[in-house]
């Protein structure tokens, strides 16, 4: 494991080893983190499944509809009559704080009624397309919003196990390695200190004992 | 609370029917084309996109770039004729990234 280059001093063990304690409370509250973030995103996820596969064939069935009513109508005529209508802020957007992750919350006025167009020249079927064209508009909105939050989570995720797996396998084995290493020199000096002590003390004693004779 | 628009980028036949609905509508003839009015879109402030499928397959690199934004929330939904598959495939992708991997869906039961 690489160390950090430090004084092999007291006042950096001391450091170290708080540092070391913060890094591992940080660690724990990210990896609480971490744990609610994918129960919330494995709940969304396996709902969205069903309502992307529904809205996909609800829309399927209003295009085959469209088709048919440009069939019956010429595709000239079809475009003039969708032609109508204008754009409108439809949609109010709210933001909701997920676990610090901030998700969108959609809600859809009230759509327009269709029309504004013809009923001569137009076939009947074009309405009942436009009706459940109006009909599944509400779930894409739930849709986008929901894979919206989705999305997001899990780029909040891949963000936050990163930072965990850094704490984990890189800062502390790192502070750990130091600590460890800086306490033996620490203990090799305080070892060499006493050995140099004693044979000090050994040598006063002899010569006092060479003065005593 | 703000109010925003819809937008719906697309081709001609799968796009015009969300016009009477008060949706933004981006009609484009090829889907190369869609790069060239997303400048546009984003510029729309929209609180939803939707994108069709050969829209989305073509400018995939270019909604990337909105996915870490709340808004605007672009969403893939297939096309007049197109085999789908494509919105589900961007989910999965979001997974494995948060995973790390791509989990085996069970199929749901019917």
């Amino acid at each position: 494991m690489p160390q950090i280059r430090v004084n092999p001093n007291r006042m950096e063990l001391l450091r170290l080893r708080k540092r070391g304690a913060t890094a591992r409370r940080g660690h724990k509250l990210l990896k609480d983190k971490l744990d609610e973030l994918m129960k919330e995103f494995q709940a969304r996820i396996s709902d969205n499944r069903r309502l992307r596969r529904d809205v996909e064939r609800e829309l399927q069935g209003a295009f085959g509809l469209f088709a048919l009513a440009r069939a019956e109508a010429g595709s000239g005529a079809l475009a003039s009559a969708l032609m109508s209508g204008e754009a409108l802020p439809l949609l109010d957007v709210a933001q909701q704080n997920l676990m610090s992750v901030r998700v969108p919350v959609f809600s859809l006025g009230e759509l327009p009624e269709p029309g504004g167009y013809s009923l001569a020249t137009t076939p009947a079927v074009l309405d009942t397309a436009l009706t459940r064209l109006a009909a599944v508009a509400p779930r894409m909105i739930e849709l986008a919003e929901r894979e919206k939050a989705i999305e997001l989570l899990a780029a909040e995720i891949e963000r936050t196990r990163r930072r965990v797996n850094a704490l984990e396998y890189v800062l502390i084995p790192t502070i750990d390695a130091t600590v460890r290493d800086i306490t033996m020199k620490l203990d090799e000096a305080e070892r060499s200190n006493l050995t140099r002590l004693m044979k000090v003390k050994d040598m006063i004693a002899q010569q006092e004992a060479a003065e005593g004779r | 609370m703000t109010a925003h628009r819809i937008a719906v980028v697309g081709d001609v036949t799968s796009v015009a029917g969300f016009r009477p609905l008060g949706f933004t509508v981006f009609p484009i003839e090829r889907a190369e084309d869609a790069r060239e009015v997303w400048p546009d879109v984003l510029r729309g402030d929209f609180g939803v996109v939707f994108v069709t499928e050969p829209v989305y397959a073509a400018i995939f690199d270019l909604v990337a770039e909105t996915a870490d934004e709340p808004i605007p929330a672009v969403t893939v939904i297939p096309a007049a004729g197109s085999a789908g598959g494509v919105g589900a495939a961007k989910l999965d992708r979001a997974i494995e990234r948060a995973l790390g991997t791509s989990v085996p869906q069970r199929e749901e039961e019917e």
